[in-house]
């Protein structure tokens, strides 16, 4: 199990859209994915889940991945927070 | 095994939500179309119309019907389309919550899809007190 702590640094937070481009991305990978914030743990592959941490711009959340390949799913959901998302050029 | 999703809603609801949902997620994986049902208009007027649109989503495993409002014309008019002979599953209630997890679900059959729906709209549904 790998957990990492990830800061929300796009403007918009973990809105709608950004939202599902994580799920989507999550989709392609075998593992369980969480994502907890302010005591509330979600299943990261749901887009009502992740939406209902209501995690804005300066949040921490910390990830939690599990199974076979979490190694790369954890890099992918990091670099995808770090890119803002795609949101912001 | 791909299923078509038909929404037979008021006018401006339908195509507002497969918009926004387009929107979301980049891009469908069902076939989708938005039927607008007219204020004050007889239902059996719009069935040729209708079914030609159910034609057109329908990859041959049949179409998951959603609808605005349970009883209402466009949800009435439903109900015939699925009597036409192209297997029809109907679920009411139609929202952005309940269409993004159909979409999720894209894999599953025409006999699965209604729960997966109905879930969908249950969990969107959030009393905020926070």
């Amino acid at each position: 199990m790998i957990e990492r702590e990830i800061l929300v640094t796009n403007r918009l937070g973990l809105h709608a859209r950004a939202t599902a481009r994580l799920v989507q991305l999550l989709s392609t990978y075998r593992c369980n994915v969480t994502l907890a914030a302010k005591g509330r743990e979600v299943n990261a592959k749901s887009i009502m889940g992740v939406m209902l941490l209501a995690a804005g711009q300066g949040a921490e959340v910390i990830l939690r991945v599990d199974g076979e390949d979490e190694v790369a799913a954890a890099e992918a959901v990091a670099a995808l927070f770090a890119r803002k998302f795609d949101e912001e050029s | 095994m791909a299923v078509g999703i038909l929404l037979i809603t008021h006018t401006g609801i339908g195509p507002a939500l497969v918009a926004s949902a387009t929107r979301l997620l980049r891009q469908l994986p069902l076939r989708t179309e938005a039927f607008e049902v007219a204020y004050d208009t007889d239902s059996e007027l719009m069935l040729p119309a209708a079914s030609a649109a159910l034609r057109r989503v329908d990859g041959g495993f049949g179409v998951l019907v959603l609808t605005d409002l349970y009883g209402a014309t466009p949800s009435n008019l439903a109900a015939q389309l699925a009597r036409i002979g192209t297997p029809v599953r109907r679920v009411s209630a139609v929202s952005l919550p309940m269409l993004l997890r159909v979409m999720k679900y894209a894999d599953l059959s025409l006999d699965e899809l209604p729960a997966i729906a109905a879930a969908g709209a249950r969990n969107g549904v959030i009393v905020d007190d926070a």
